[in-house]
């Protein structure tokens, strides 16, 4: 069903060496639009690396292309225009007021004299509304639970509006009820036209989520398919170590791991 | 006033040729300490940035007192503002070489101390060797900061420099904000992260350079300047810059006209007077503040 939507995201041979090793090995992959793409593996398989060689913030070989132009040829602010991307922890270094860090989202719109356009207002409301934030505007983000600083820094990556979101572990240190609210707003973004690529470490919520999983391994991608192909019991025995099985929730099939191999 | 604008005879003479550049030196060189001060605490995203924190006055110091003590160049020539922006260069670059791109606040604090350290014994190293105890003597003064004597020849060397680095660090005052999401994030928004390093670095060694070259050593106002406006600008490290200036310009200022007025038979030096009050103010800071440090020990 997503064979007709177009292709915002095209990495070919991609390769990041540090210190010598391959870290990431010769990855090709693809985002289209409308798509929520789940990136997971064991820690260490490469997948913050590759993410980060494709949002350009480490040097890599190959090729990337967005919108078919290659990403080497744009400006900064054409490429943070482009892919928004949102790290992992959810850290924030000053006691800024929440407001303030969601308007940085809109940092790559901003003209010479940094003056905030009616667009950029309306993005930042939209990306407050969207993710629930609107009450916590006025405090400072240092001040905030766990749960409400992942909310806030995913509101700062929406207020972008760039048509590519990666996102490192979004879910990481929330309570179910935020995973899920985080993993439906992920999904929205994408159904709104935009790609989200996501690094999730919970594969439950990656089989529910995602429209398409890429298992990586050791610096490669393993598995590239629908969740029920891309994380089968026997996939996720060779590359996770686990004893896994796949149980039907009525919503679908979901992994479960059930012992380490 | 009147003195100032027409006076004739010796109280024109005062206002115009003493009071009047060692006051616009003195505004001039807080508002650099300011400015500099928040903006490494922008670039580290660390309240507790200073430029006396890393060694770069202490550099600063080192490499003017070597020419003057070497009769290299005269006190009021250019050679002593370079050889202060070449310690300071070196002393900041060093400590980002060192403490990495993370720049965790134990490791930036552990170079910035050896940094300082080596600049103290690098001054003590040059008086040891200094040709005469005259000159020796003349380092020692000169070294506790003051702006007793100084005149408009000792602004028409600075000023360039100052403006230089007050142009690049105001340049790089929107990349502080996006930065207070850390260094990826802010890259991923379009932030170039290494320009912004070297316009720090090098804004903040023609400043501290030219500052330290005609003032000797004057600590700590680079961090309570920006401390002091923080509130009122809603921690923005990139709209409390010039704020931050401002604050430096009146501390300095106020601290100047304190040792003139402060009866006694020596002037106390303006180094000594901002030490005396920031060392206190910077311990303050770091008791109301040790429940974020300690709470934050690998950002």
């Amino acid at each position: 069903m997503m064979a007709a939507a177009a292709t915002l995201l095209q990495a070919e041979a991609v390769t990041v060496k540090l210190g010598g090793a391959s870290v990431v090995d010769d990855v090709s992959l693809s985002l289209r639009a409308r798509e929520l793409v789940a990136l997971v593996g064991p820690n260490g398989a490469g997948k913050t690396t590759l993410m980060r060689a494709l949002a350009q913030l480490l040097p890599s070989s190959g090729s990337i292309e967005i919108n078919g132009r290659p990403l080497q040829s744009l400006r900064l602010r054409e490429r943070a225009r482009a892919i928004a991307y949102l790290p992992q922890g959810h850290v924030f270094h000053w006691p800024m007021p929440v407001a303030a860090v969601v308007a940085l989202g809109r940092h790559p719109h901003a003209d010479a004299f940094a003056r905030t356009s009616p667009a950029d207002r309306t993005a930042v409301r939209r990306a407050l509304r969207a993710t629930a934030t609107e009450e916590l505007a006025a405090r400072r983000v240092t001040t905030l639970s766990g749960g409400e600083r992942a909310r806030v820094a995913l509101a700062r990556a929406l207020a972008t509006e760039a048509p590519i979101l990666f996102a490192d572990e979004p879910t990481a240190s929330l309570d179910p009820r935020h995973q899920l609210l985080v993993m439906e707003l992920l999904r929205r973004a994408a159904r709104s036209g935009g790609a989200v690529l996501a690094i999730l470490h919970d594969l439950t919520l990656a089989a529910r989520f995602a429209d398409r999983v890429m298992v990586m391994d050791g610096g490669r991608i393993v598995a590239n398919g629908l969740p029920t192909d891309a994380l089968n019991p026997a996939q996720l025995a060779k590359v996770f170590g686990v004893d896994a099985v796949s149980v039907d929730t009525g919503e679908g099939f979901v992994p479960i791991a059930r012992r380490p191999l | 006033m009147a003195a100032l604008v027409d006076g004739d005879g010796i109280p024109g003479i005062i206002v115009r040729d003493i009071r009047l550049p060692r006051t616009l030196l003195a505004g001039l060189i807080g508002a650099t300490f300011g400015l500099t001060g928040a903006a490494l605490q922008g670039l580290l995203r660390n309240p507790l940035a200073e430029p006396a924190l890393f060694g770069a006055p202490q550099a600063a110091a080192a490499c003017a007192s070597l020419v003057i003590a070497f009769g290299l160049a005269g006190a009021t020539s250019f050679a002593v503002p370079l050889a202060g922006i070449a310690g300071t260069l070196v002393a900041i670059g060093s400590l980002l070489a060192i403490a990495g791109r993370r720049a965790s606040l134990t490791v930036t604090m552990l170079a910035g101390l050896a940094l300082a350290s080596f600049g103290g014994a690098a001054i003590a190293l040059i008086l040891n060797l200094a040709p005469n105890p005259h000159v020796a003597l003349e380092i020692a003064f000169w070294l506790l900061g003051s702006l007793q004597d100084r005149s408009y020849d000792h602004l028409a060397i600075a000023l360039p420099f100052m403006i230089g680095s007050w142009v690049m660090l105001g340049m790089t005052a929107g990349a502080f904000r996006a930065l207070t999401l850390g260094e990826d994030a802010a890259a991923s928004l379009g932030v170039n992260i290494n320009r912004t390093r070297q316009a720090v670095v090098v804004g903040t060694a023609f400043g501290i350079g030219a500052c330290v070259a005609i003032a000797g050593a004057i600590s700590f106002v680079g961090l309570v300047a920006p401390h002091l406006v923080r509130r009122a600008v809603g921690s923005d490290p990139a709209r409390g810059m010039l704020p931050a200036a401002l604050t430096g310009a009146a501390l300095v200022l106020a601290a100047d006209i304190g040792v003139r007025l402060v009866p006694g038979p020596v002037e106390i030096k303006l180094g000594v007077v901002t030490a005396m009050i920031g060392v206190p103010f910077f311990l303050a800071m770091i008791f109301s503040e040790r429940r974020l440090l300690e709470g934050n020990p690998a950002s």
